[in-house]
């Protein structure tokens, strides 16, 4: 029984460290963008949605702050990344890191780095089936993450406008030589990037603690978003999974024995072994230059 | 690119590091006033330009890494971090005198750092880059369950008195001269790697990595010689800091470091360790405006105006990263070889 408690919490932490990579697998998946910001959108998507909740009620402050984050995602790209377009992968890189940078210092100075709680979204406590529990809010961003997952799957793999994607993401010069607009692409790609990196808040911050280290998520979703292969997104969600599944066994039973070194290790020791066996990932294309 | 009427008669004179009685008359008055800076008697300063001579020894060494060699590294500071640790447990555990630590934290870092250059066999690129970043996190978690007799654990390792040669660098200056003379022979060392045979390899390999392999260049040996010379700059960066704090804590030495140094580079450009002095320099020369400038507005409110300051000076930085990437991407060498043609052909108007 403790084992399977075990699972279903390792499981169900692992779908919102999926949601998160899920964003950040949109972007490259859809512009071909390596995103070094992705736990900068996250927070700047929970100081949004904070921010609006402290005039409206709940649900109207999502509806207007989803919005608002696509409209955020399209201002990234217009004034970063648009002029980026046919620079090297490499240029397109390093100015993620200084959106990172820029990022976290405009949501220090606005919102101030003290520590502020986040109201409840969703509904706190736990579901009893016998003697395990579910908690609520992680099952709610479950289901979430897993519908947004066919969702998107649906949009990129049926869809026209998901395919032109796709050709983005193979190749610019040769996406823009077969008349895919390279531009809509990348501002289809932040805007749902951002959109994505602000539902992933709402799970996330919801009745937690909202502070500028919140951002650090980005850098468990970057393993979890390489295990499972940069442009899968069923991929996202399982590796997700994986990774969240191992942290929960690791912490409960190797953390005893390494004063909690192992549970914060496993995500990159999983990251450097698979990129030392399998470089794309689990469901990646194969299409990665190796040696 | 020399003016024209410069022309050497031999290899040997071509080959040189300053070519032409401009260039060493123009070294010289640079080495005068660097020794003659302390001389001020400004602490402040003195101590801004140490920090910055340490960032540049980093920041160089990135620029092996990633510019000449082209692999993205997010992980500088944790190498920083190791040779900072490394020094000054030798020093205070074992005694070992200031230079042979210097030495040992610079291979110290270097060897750590092959073990995340392994993945480079099999991958390129920012893949890598991912793996720096696994570098950075589990430095802390490791050093914190080490023996804290090792590497004084969560309390981190304080240096009482450093000593070199009998003297001591308890005073600025000091510190400062020691600080000047293992920059400039750090720099030596970069700018000498470029010109060699393994800095030529370095910069195929980033300019077409199948195309170099073919030529002869064994990849998988480069990358990771490229990661452990980077490396090895930083590990003698952080010998240097742990014995100018004197107080070595894993807080030191964060991820937002490995950015900042990332995007002084870019700032400065990537192409040259030139692009390492004034990407450094640049920063610095920012973050003390935004220090200043922050001092004087928020004189009224001194409880707020820290993290203010630190907020600012983030959002300036990762706008010029943007910035210069957008508009010069060769960063600012490119604008001080412009100036420096400019120069030679005047009066003439551009070349």
């Amino acid at each position: 029984m403790n084992f399977i408690q075990v699972l279903i919490d390792g499981l169900l932490t692992g779908l919102v460290y999926g949601l998160v990579a899920l964003a950040f697998v949109v972007i490259f998946r859809a512009s071909r963008i390596v995103n070094l910001a992705q736990g900068q959108l996250v927070l700047v998507g929970a100081f949004i949605v904070m921010s609006l909740l402290q005039w409206l009620p709940a649900l109207a402050a999502v509806a207007i702050g989803l919005p608002l984050a696509v409209l955020a995602g399209l201002a990234v790209e217009k004034a970063v990344f648009r002029p980026l377009i046919g620079q090297p992968v490499f240029s397109v890189v390093m100015a993620s890191i200084g959106l990172l940078i820029l990022l976290q210092g405009l949501v220090q100075m606005v919102w101030g780095a003290q520590t502020r709680p986040f109201p409840e979204l969703f509904p706190e406590g736990a579901f009893r089936i016998d003697e395990l529990l579910i908690n609520k809010k992680l099952l709610f961003g479950g289901v979430i993450t897993l519908t947004l997952v066919e969702v998107l799957q649906w949009l990129f793999m049926r869809t026209r406008v998901g395919l032109r994607l796709a050709a983005v993401a193979e190749d610019h010069m040769i996406a823009l030589s077969l008349g895919v607009s390279v531009r809509r692409a990348t501002q289809v790609a932040w805007a749902l990037g951002v959109l994505l990196s602000t539902i992933a808040a709402l799970v996330l911050m919801s009745g937690n603690v909202l502070s500028l280290q919140a951002s650090e998520i980005g850098l468990r979703a970057l393993p979890v978003a390489l295990l499972g292969g940069l442009e899968s997104l069923r991929g996202a969600a399982l590796a997700g999974v994986i990774v969240g599944v191992g942290e929960a066994i690791a912490s409960r039973y190797l953390d005893p024995y390494s004063a909690g070194a192992a549970s914060q290790l496993f995500p990159y020791l999983v990251m450097i072994l698979v990129l030392l066996i399998r470089p794309q990932g689990l469901f990646g294309w194969k299409t990665i230059e190796r040696l | 690119m020399l003016p024209s009427g410069i022309f050497f008669r031999s290899h040997a004179a071509e080959l040189r590091y300053f070519r032409t009685v401009p260039q060493r008359i123009a070294i010289v008055l640079l080495l005068l006033v660097i020794a003659a800076l302390p001389a001020l008697g400004n602490d402040y300063l003195t101590g801004i330009l140490t920090t910055a001579a340490i960032t540049i020894i980093a920041v160089a060494g990135l620029q092996i890494t990633t510019g000449m060699a082209g692999l993205l590294n997010l992980g500088q500071s944790a190498f920083v971090g190791v040779g900072a640790f490394t020094a000054a447990s030798l020093y205070t555990n074992y005694g070992v005198p200031v230079p042979i630590c210097l030495v040992m934290a610079g291979l110290m870092a270097g060897s750590v750092s092959i073990l995340f250059s392994l993945p480079a066999m099999r991958i390129k690129g920012l893949y890598l880059a991912l793996t720096t970043i696994a570098a950075q996190v589990m430095l802390p978690i490791v050093v914190l369950r080490l023996p804290s007799s090792w590497f004084g654990g969560s309390a981190g390792i304080g240096i009482d008195d450093v000593r070199i040669f009998g003297g001591s660098l308890s005073s600025p200056s000091s510190m400062y001269y020691l600080t000047m003379i293992v920059m400039a022979l750090m720099l030596a060392l970069a700018f000498n790697l470029g010109r060699s045979r393994t800095g030529r390899a370095f910069r195929a390999m980033r300019d077409n990595d199948i195309a170099s392999s073919v030529m002869g260049v064994n990849l998988a040996l480069h990358k990771v010689l490229a990661f452990f010379a980077g490396a090895m700059f930083a590990g003698v960066a952080g010998g240097l800091y742990a014995f100018y704090i004197r107080y070595v804590t894993i807080d030191q030495f964060t991820l937002w470091l490995s950015v900042w140094y990332v995007g002084m580079l870019i700032v400065g450009g990537l192409g040259s360790p030139l692009g390492a002095i004034l990407g450094t320099l640049a920063i610095t020369a920012l973050q003390e405006l935004v220090r200043a400038g922050g001092n004087l507005a928020l004189g009224s409110m001194p409880q707020a105006s820290g993290g203010v300051i630190f907020a600012a000076t983030n959002v300036l930085l990762g706008a010029a990263i943007i910035f210069v990437l957008i508009v010069e991407p060769l960063g600012l060498t490119r604008r001080w070889n412009v100036l420096k043609s400019a120069y030679r052909i005047w009066p003439y108007p551009r070349a």
